[in-house]
């Protein structure tokens, strides 16, 4: 489907055609497969499943009932004592770990809006996937919401609808802001998560019988690809990109206000906004890198369509973000350091010096030092496994950003009477069983829904081609759309 | 649309007595710390009682705590001690942060009320109150056989996963205000005594209308001895403390 | 448009399908009688015929302001249902206001996108239709819609082109 074109003179050589091989083989929109290949390429990677995924999904299973089910039932039933949580520190890994979703959540928008909006054509192979992440960690991250309230069972009274009792929430609070912020983002990206699908969704039932053609029929809503749905899908998509950048911004920056309003030093700090954001970023797009790299080397078919330019690419991408992560967090701390204010020295004293220093320590290592060491390094970026290992250290690194702004930050306050120290308690099961819940919900919608969107891979692959510029052949891509 | 003349866009507009009508003053030149408020008030309020561990752990459910300061080496150290407890501040950082707005501001009483029954436990006004002094009910706390006979039944018992915090005795003030009704008059200064002012043997927690220029309260706050805690945040805390000499301030 | 007595033209490659539009254009089948099918998005200028328009633009606008008249209700109209003040905050706050109009209008825009794409579509539709599987496979179809006496004609014109192949429509459960 892509156009060759031919050489202007004829001097040959295996050269040129060695450097249009290695091309193709390099990129992926460039090395075209008949539609129909790629359709049965994708249908396969859902079917085979082998007794080690039933091993493994069993596993997660377990640990979603302990972690879920069970500790958390244990805590709804006793009480938030359960969990570490005291005076003054009155939100801890709850807290971390709802802001540690959310971030990973981000990638999902990054990957399919922005890059979109960029059109940075490497991104068509992987937006579902990123998609899939987005919507599942928005899961946890509500798991997490509710279970650090005292009284969960009561939730829905933050939900503004009429009642009998005639009461309102109260918008003036950040935790209504949240409410919705993540509901709109939730519902958001699932409905673009959805959009895409419904072609691939088509093509499967095609291809599918007995439930899966059931499923994949009623899914799929009776679509053909007529010229008048694929007019309506796009001006949609278009308008879906565009929009869920600003909602993705507003999520992340509403996020850090539930800190920044707050009068605690440490917290009020103008710059959580953006500093918030870019850390979501930060995380989500480490995060997207080790699912590709999970995902390409466990399902079929996958390094087809998932290659090491991508990863070269997500790097490079997770090296500027790391710096603009490095120019927030000095920002924020040179300002705090600089200022003086009594309560604000203890508290970056006891972050660097206290029980918690060592966390301290670790997220500088491995928000700045593993990305700059390392991603600058074109080997590196396209070795996958070097990748997983970065990635898994930038979500530690943030993990443990998250860690010192909660739970180290409100040890300190202006009532040295009432500092306090935290210790983990039942917190850290439920962790477990959503990063469990997660990776089960990830390894069954790869069974049933196809990862790849094949129709915007062979868009890109009509849009590209290869064509010779003075001697040299190059890559060019047209705007089809 | 209701608009309330007390609240003009502006805290900086605020007239005085506009901010507070029940207020405190407390001498820490006569506390001795003798904790006998504390008592008091737990007594009181049925303040549930957490065990030693969870004590230990910052897990406390007191509503008022004496903080000791102490200035020097031994054997020349000068103490202090000073009760803290709400703040019930005019504009309180605990009440805009609730989501359901379990804490929010009487119009009768001027005070910061922690509505029990609505809070749903998000504990972000724990974390907004710069004095730390709400407490959480971390679990459902028992009171034996024949402990039980101890709760006061002029206040409710709290569920686990609420928050509470001083309420400077809102029953006994609105006790005092029915029985000044039905005899048809005001409720005159010194009528109404918190349990921790009550049970004061120093009688360093003085108590009473802030918004009358007369009573014992206010006189006490005006005098050159007088600060509020934390006063720079502008919280507009209802509590003076009085403090004389060179001792170490707090804040 | 009923789908009977309808041609299938299936074409592997875009260019012979923009010489068959053209062609059918020459032998006095307009634009409203064919329809096409494809498995990747093609634009209407790419095989030359008229723009398509749809109504999802128009409606995210539309539901850009329901969403916005929501936040609105949820700023100050809660407050004035409910008065509670807090914190020494106004009783109707700006800032809090924006955040929950800007929210609230995001929200309005998608879920009016999104239901756009139904409404426009007519999804879902589980009501047999003309298609054939090759579709999805990448290949694009023409749905003609001439009189009886030009089938042959077509037919023939179709195959000259470059289809893969021309058979009569039929209607099968999607």
């Amino acid at each position: 489907m892509s156009v060759m074109a031919k050489p202007l003179a004829h001097a040959h050589g295996h050269e040129e055609h060695d450097h249009e091989a290695e091309l193709r083989k390099e990129h992926l929109l460039l090395d075209p497969k008949p539609r129909g290949e790629m359709n049965a390429m994708v249908m396969d990677m859902m079917g085979g499943t082998t007794w080690k995924f039933w091993v493994v999904a069993a596993i997660m299973g377990a640990l979603v009932l302990w972690g879920l089910v069970y500790s958390w039932g244990m805590m709804i039933v006793n009480g938030l004592g359960l969990a570490g949580v005291n005076q003054p520190v009155y939100w801890g890994l709850f807290l971390v770990h709802t802001v540690f979703w959310i971030g990973i959540s981000h990638a999902g928008t990054f990957v399919s809006a922005l890059l979109r909006v960029f059109k940075a054509e490497f991104r068509r192979p992987f937006t579902r996937a990123a998609e899939l992440m987005t919507t599942f960690s928005l899961a946890q991250a509500a798991v997490m919401i509710f279970a650090h309230m005292g009284r969960v069972w009561l939730a829905y009274w933050m939900f503004p609808l009429p009642n009998q009792r005639q009461l309102w929430p109260n918008f003036h609070s950040p935790l209504m802001w949240d409410f919705l912020a993540i509901n709109t983002y939730l519902l958001s990206s699932t409905m673009y998560l959805f959009l895409p699908l419904i072609p691939d969704l088509a093509m499967a039932r095609d291809r599918s019988t007995g439930w899966r053609k059931k499923l994949y029929s009623i899914l799929a809503l009776g679509w053909r690809g007529t010229e008048g749905e694929w007019t309506h899908l796009r001006h949609a998509l278009n308008i879906f990109a565009f929009a869920i950048l600003p909602i993705m911004f507003s999520v992340h920056t509403i996020v850090s206000w539930d800190f920044a309003v707050a009068m605690r030093p440490g917290w009020s700090s103008t710059i959580f906004g953006p500093y918030f954001v870019v850390g979501a970023i930060h995380s989500g797009v480490a995060a997207v890198g080790m699912v590709l790299v999970a995902v390409r080397a466990l399902m079929k078919n996958m390094d087809y369509f998932i290659r090491p330019e991508h990863f070269d690419a997500l790097g490079k991408l997770m090296l500027i973000i790391s710096m603009a992560w490095a120019y927030f967090f000095f920002n924020d701390f040179m300002v705090q350091w600089y200022g003086g204010d009594k309560w604000t020295d203890e508290l970056l004293h006891f972050h660097e010096a206290g029980k918690w220093g060592w966390i301290w320590f670790l997220m500088l290592i491995c928000n700045i030092a593993v990305p700059w060491l390392t991603l600058w390094n074109k080997t590196v970026r396209r070795t996958p496994w070097a990748m997983f290992i970065i990635g898994l250290l930038i979500n530690v690194g943030m993990w443990a950003e998250r860690f010192i702004i909660i739970p180290v930050s409100l040890s300190i306050n202006r009532m040295p009477f009432r500092w306090g120290d935290y210790e983990p308690g039942v917190e850290v099961p439920i962790f477990i069983g959503s990063l469990a819940f997660f990776i089960l919900l990830y390894m069954l919608a790869s069974r049933i829904l196809p990862l790849v969107p094949v129709w915007e891979v062979q868009e890109g692959q009509m849009a590209h081609s290869i064509r010779k510029y003075g001697k040299e052949p190059v890559v060019t891509v047209s705007d089809l759309e | 649309m209701a608009k309330n003349h007390n609240i003009p866009e502006f805290k900086a507009e605020w007239k005085e007595g506009e901010q507070g009508k029940w207020g405190m003053a407390i001498d820490m030149d006569i506390c001795t710390g003798c904790n006998a408020c504390v008592a008091a008030c737990a007594m009181e309020n049925n303040v549930p009682f957490v065990g030693e561990e969870d004590a230990g752990y910052g897990r406390g459910m007191h509503w008022i705590r004496i903080e000791r300061l102490w200035e020097g080496k031994y054997p020349e150290i000068k103490t202090e001690f000073q009760p803290v407890m709400c703040q019930q501040c005019g504009s309180a950082p605990c009440e805009p942060v609730c989501p359901v707005f379990a804490s929010v501001h009487s119009q009768a009483e001027k005070l910061n009320v922690q509505v029990y029954n609505r809070c749903v436990g998000t504990r972000y006004c724990a974390n907004n109150c710069p004095y730390v002094v709400r407490t959480f009910n971390w679990f459902d706390y028992d009171r034996p056989e024949p402990l039980n006979n101890q709760l006061n039944p002029d206040v409710t018992v709290r569920q686990r996963g609420v928050m509470e915090k001083c309420t400077f005795c809102i029953q006994r003030i609105h006790k005092a205000q029915d029985q000044a009704n039905s005899e048809g008059r005001e409720v005159f200064d010194g009528e109404v005594q918190p349990a921790c002012a009550q049970a004061c043997p120093a009688d360093a927690i003085v108590f009473g209308r802030i918004d009358d220029p007369e009573s014992r309260v206010s006189k006490l706050a005006k005098q050159g001895r007088g600060y509020k805690l934390l006063e720079d945040l502008n919280t507009l805390p209802q509590v003076t403390y009085l403090q004389g000499g060179s001792h170490v301030r707090n804040g | 448009m009923t789908e009977k007595n309808m041609l299938l033209a299936l074409f592997q490659e875009i260019d012979p399908a923009a010489h068959a539009v053209d062609k059918l254009r020459a032998m006095g089948i307009d634009n409203e009688h064919v329809n096409v099918i494809s498995g990747t998005p093609i634009t209407e200028a790419m095989l030359g015929r008229p723009h398509q328009w749809t109504n999802v633009p128009r409606l995210a606008m539309g539901g850009a302001i329901g969403g916005l008249f929501v936040g609105i209700f949820f700023a100050f109209g809660t407050p004035a249902l409910y008065p509670i003040y807090v914190g020494g905050q106004p009783l109707f706050p700006v800032p809090p206001s924006i955040v929950v109009m800007f929210e609230l209008t995001m929200l309005g825009i998608m879920l009016s996108t999104f239901l756009g794409v139904f409404l426009d579509a007519r999804f879902p539709s589980y009501s047999p239709k003309v298609y054939v599987p090759e579709i999805s496979d990448g290949y694009i179809a023409l749905l003609i819609d001439c009189s009886p006496e030009q089938e042959e004609e077509v037919k023939k014109a179709m195959t000259e082109v470059g289809a893969e192949s021309v058979k009569t429509a039929e209607v099968q459960p999607l």
